[in-house]
């Protein structure tokens, strides 16, 4: 098997690939839940965009599930601190999730309008409200969280649910909104005809755009007015995990060092520019697959830019720097690290696979003549 | 120290969430297999009324399947919501079942059934049969991990605690698969699911045909819930024998409860078929008995003991006292890896170490334990015995009704005769919900006769709980119960509205409702 | 191995049921049901 150091270091990428496909397989058909009582302007558009994504958002987010359960497998302290500490954050996100499946599945099972009208805004909440959330987390992230361990590795959170909402986190929150509503629009592009494509294409455009400035501007703030983080005793990444047997201080611009230390890790950022810049003139220029692909690497860029900057921290806590939890002590043993890689190398393929026959056999426009005639079956 | 009432209430929520869950779980596991069936047909004989039958029963199952999604994405964040500790403490183990149902079943199940409902018009006949068939492996395997998660809560093996890092860690992977109580377990809930969605389809063509309605629809639906039904009713009976003798070797306390018995009797014991269990004297005031019975089932031998509540609990003191030697000089050790004295003195205890920390819940410094609350963790080690003995009669004795059901439908569909048995008819739509009742009290058993712990053995309730106020879980369980309560209702709602509609709610034009529109 | 005792017993109760249920096709069968 691997060594340890190897081991952490492939689960950081992982844990990194698993929430970059959550932010592409779900953050398109989140994005469409955000478009839905905008660009859709009457039932029958609704319904066409509802159905470009129908048979496969519940696919799509098990990405979302399967990076908790990674999480949990992989990183259980940080599963245990995080989700407990932004408690009601979590459950804002559940609640709001709540309303995708039911929204799906019974929205057309009855004509009645208030029926139908409700459950789209269900699915606007379903689509909006995760990402927001997420992007405020990572704002926090980025800031630190007031949090410390007890000398049994008991979590203690120590802020409110209100301190999450600060100004830099909610820029960051937009900066994710921006971004999955600019991937949603593209997706539907790709799906839609007519009128909705018209309006969904402004979308990708204004959003896109919206997206880059964002970020650009997380980018100034984070790196003149955020202070990073920086371990300051030796570490051994071999060594069995416990956050308690180092030292952290915190320091302006700590979260630049990784750009000067590997300057080849520039890319991350530059991608996430290059990639959104891509999805503007895709779109532009009538080419939604290529714009699909330009937001999806832009998403990579952006995520990894947030990763990159952090490395090897996870979670840094602002109340008490050494239980701050980093790639290398947070993690779950030697041999359960290597199992799931195992697993790992053997089901993702699979599901890649198979998602794509799926995607293959369902392609092409929705349209209305298709939801008229199959009025009873249809989402 | 976490508060007790925190812990109450964190328990009251993950019951009150995972019992609703698995309101929607039997149907899901039970129901893609019966589609499988019906698309079998289908495919066999070509006669478009089975391609009907999937796709109307097809969509009942739709309906339920949603609030299985939705309750299900709940468990998924829950355990680091409020089960902090508990999910540091055995998160190196109980993680990995978890993000392997993601990658294994989540996936295939999830995005199948997309195909399953929009794919009858892009897939051949066999591939969406084969989709089918992917959906109900799908559902089936994520039951597997899940429950093997579960089992090991159960019955902890493979696993090793360290001190470094504060937590069990994993040791043997395949034992945790294989775990004889995974497996029965496993076996024993889907089975429980076919049974559950059989009588669902029974129960429903029943009522057609009672109503001489869409019968050559009911009728074949019958047939099919008919004889799986009565396979699964046996399975549940064989594995929940199965289950019953994995607890008495793995969880003796549980079983004790679930037979209300306080004392060791001589082999082979009794079975008490009726009881009434007197908590404050630790006796029944009454039983009805039948000889022998329990000793059979509980060993399997004619000569070995169960012991009893008194006995265990006396067991469980000097556990509980070794555990405190253990609970000491583990903290010794964090303070100071390289204590030798301390480091042998956990080593000889460390097998005890959880029940050391049963102490915790009366003070902080396990070591100052006086003999009040030494006996006070004492009696926490054992259930109480009502509610147990009551919860397990009930689903026993339901599970019987349901196989006496399944058999007397089987015997009648082979024969060629049922649709003028009325009687067994109205008895199929009247036993409907009962399928429900069992499994959830199926999952009280289980769960609630584990406590004191969350790990058996290893780590108790009181210490998994997340830091959190209880406020906060005040309010997030207000929201759940009001969340689930109207979703559920909406549920309800519409599976009543279509399943009177029946097949004619697929908009064929050759059913009952169809002409009944015209 | 209660595993493989699922696999196969799965199977078997799958086959069971379809065989169970075209028996409704098979003539013999049809026209007892009918009768009744
Ligand atoms: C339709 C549902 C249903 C029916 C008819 C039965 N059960 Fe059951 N039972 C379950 C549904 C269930 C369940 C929901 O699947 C449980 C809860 C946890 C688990 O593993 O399975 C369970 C648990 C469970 C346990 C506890 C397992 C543990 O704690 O690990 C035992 C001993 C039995 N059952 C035994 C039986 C017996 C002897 C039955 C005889 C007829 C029976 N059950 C019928
Ligand atoms: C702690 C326990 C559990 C967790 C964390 C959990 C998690 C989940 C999640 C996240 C989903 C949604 C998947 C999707 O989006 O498709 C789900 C659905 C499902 N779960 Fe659970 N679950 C738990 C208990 C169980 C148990 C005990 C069983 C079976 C015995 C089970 C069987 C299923 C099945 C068959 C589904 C498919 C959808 C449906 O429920 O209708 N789950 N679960
Ligand atoms: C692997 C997954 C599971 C874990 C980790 C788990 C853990 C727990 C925990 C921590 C509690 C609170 C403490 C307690 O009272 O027992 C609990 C209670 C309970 N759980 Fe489970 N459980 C699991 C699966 C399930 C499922 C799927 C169900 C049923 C659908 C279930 C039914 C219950 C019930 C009925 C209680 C209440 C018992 C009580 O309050 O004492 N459990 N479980």
């Amino acid at each position: 098997m691997l060594d340890y150091e190897t081991l952490k270091l492939i689960w950081w990428v992982l844990v990194g690939a698993l929430l970059l496909g959550f932010a592409i397989m779900d953050g398109h058909d989140m994005g469409v839940g955000t478009l839905l009582p905008f660009a859709g302007k009457n039932d029958v558009e609704r319904r066409i965009m509802i159905n470009t994504v129908g048979p496969h958002w519940d696919g799509n987010q098990v990405w979302f599930i399967t990076a908790g359960g990674a999480i949990f497998a992989a990183w259980p302290l940080v599963y245990a601190t995080a989700f407990s500490g932004f408690y009601w954050a979590m459950l804002a996100v559940l609640w709001a999730l709540f309303f995708r499946p039911v929204g799906f599945d019974y929205r057309s099972k009855i004509e009645n309008p208030t029926w139908r009208n409700t459950w789209d805004w269900g699915l606007f909440v379903g689509g909006f409200v995760p990402p927001l959330i997420f992007g405020v987390a990572f704002g926090n992230l980025l800031q630190g969280v007031p949090f410390h361990f007890d000398n049994d590795l008991r979590s203690f959170y120590t802020g409110t649910f209100w301190e999450l909402l600060n100004p830099f986190a909610l820029l960051t929150g937009l900066v994710s909104t921006a971004m999955i509503t600019a991937h949603g629009a593209n997706y539907l592009m790709i799906r839609t005809e007519g009128d909705v494509y018209r309006r969904v294409r402004s979308a990708s455009l204004i959003f896109g755009s919206l997206t880059l400035v964002l970020f650009a501007a997380a980018g100034v703030w984070l790196s003149k007015g955020i202070s990073g983080y920086v371990i300051t005793s030796t570490i051994d990444p071999n060594a069995l995990p416990n956050p308690l047997d180092k030292t952290v201080v915190t320091e302006t611009g700590a979260w630049l060092k990784n750009y000067s230390l590997y300057p080849a890790t520039m890319l991350v950022p530059a991608i996430g520019f290059l990639g959104g810049l891509l999805a503007i003139v895709a779109a532009k220029f009538n080419k939604p697959l290529t714009a699909f692909v330009g937001t999806s690497l832009s998403m990579l860029g952006i995520i990894g830019t947030a990763g990159v900057s952090m490395f090897p921290f996870v979670m840094p806590s602002s109340s008490d720097p050494r239980s701050s939890l980093t790639v290398w002590d947070s993690v779950s043993s030697h041999l359960t690290l290597g199992l799931m890689l195992g697993a790992t190398i053997i089901f993702l393929p699979l599901i890649i696979i198979y998602t794509s026959w799926a995607y293959k056999k369902m392609s092409g426009k929705v349209t209305a003549e298709f939801i008229n005639a199959n009025d009873k079956s249809a989402y | 120290m976490i508060s007790s009432e925190l812990v109450d209430l964190s328990r009251l929520q993950f019951a009150v969430t995972a019992l609703y869950h698995f309101l929607f779980v039997p149907l899901t596991l039970g129901m893609t297999f019966l589609l499988v069936i019906m698309e079998g047909a289908f495919l066999v004989t070509g006669q478009q009324i089975y391609k009907d039958m999937t796709r109307f029963w097809g969509k009942l199952f739709g309906i339920n399947f949603a609030l299985g999604v939705t309750t299900g994405l709940t468990m998924e964040f829950q355990f680091g919501t409020n089960w902090a500790y508990y999910s540091h403490y055995v998160g190196d183990i109980f993680g990995a079942p978890l993000a392997i149902e993601g990658l294994m079943a989540f996936f295939l199940e999830s995005t199948f059934i997309g195909l399953f409902f929009f794919g009858w018009d892009r897939l051949t006949k066999g591939q969406h049969f084969m989709v089918t068939v992917l959906t109900a492996i799908g559902s089936n395997l994520s039951a597997l991990w899940i429950l093997i998660a579960n089992g090991w809560m159960q019955d902890p093996v493979g696993a090793e605690f360290s001190y470094t890092t504060m937590r069990m860690e994993l040791s043997n992977f395949w034992e945790v698969i294989f775990n004889p109580t995974a497996q029965a377990k496993f076996v024993h809930t889907v089975s429980a699911g076919y049974v559950t969605a059989s009588i669902f389809v029974l129960g429903i063509s029943s009522w057609y045909i009672l109503k001489g309605r869409d019968i050559e629809f009911a009728r074949r639906s019958f047939r099919v819930a008919a004889a799986f039904g009565f396979a699964s009713a046996m399975s549940v009976i064989v594995l929940g024998d199965e289950s019953g003798y994995t607890i008495s070797e793995s969880q003796q306390t549980k079983l004790a409860a679930m037979e209300a018995m306080w004392h060791t009797e001589p082999a082979p014991a009794a079975f008490n078929v009726i009881a009434i269990p007197n908590e404050k004297e630790q006796r029944n005031d009454f039983e009805l008995q039948i000889p022998y019975v329990m000793g059979i089932i509980g060993t399997r031998t004619f000569s070995k003991e169960i012991p009893g509540i008194a006995e265990i609990k006396e067991k469980n003191r000097h556990r509980i006292e070794s555990g405190m030697q253990a609970v000491t000089a583990m903290e010794a050790l964090r303070r100071n890896k390289e204590d030798v004295a301390a480091k042998e003195q956990f080593e000889a205890h460390k097998s005890d170490l959880g029940f050391g920390l049963l102490l915790k819940q009366y003070t902080e410094d396990v070591s100052k334990a006086t003999p009040e609350m030494i006996q006070k963790a004492v009696d926490s080690t054992v259930p109480r015995v009502a509610p147990m003995f009551w919860s397990f009669r009930i689903m026993v004795a339901l599970g019987f009704m349901f196989a006496i059901l399944l058999a007397l439908s089987l015997y009648h569909t082979v024969k060629g005769t049922f649709l003028k048995q009325r009687w067994l008819l109205r008895w199929a739509v009247l036993m409907i919900p009962t399928p429900w009742i069992a499994a959830e009290l199926g999952w009280f058993v289980a769960e609630y006769g584990r406590q004191p712990w969350t790990i058996y053995g290893v780590l108790p309730t009181h210490l998994s709980a997340s830091s959190l106020s209880a406020n906060s879980l005040y309010g997030s369980l207000t929201g759940f119960v009001l969340f689930y309560t109207g979703l559920l209702a909406i549920e309800l709602y519409l599976m009543f509205k279509f399943a009177r509609k029946g097949p004619g709610s697929l908009g064929t034009g050759r059913y009952y409702a169809d002409q009944q529109a015209h | 191995m209660w595993y493989f005792a699922w696999i196969l017993g799965v199977s078997m109760a799958v086959l069971l049921a379809i065989v169970n249920t075209m028996m409704c096709d098979a003539q013999a069968c049809a026209t007892k049901d009918e009768q009744s």
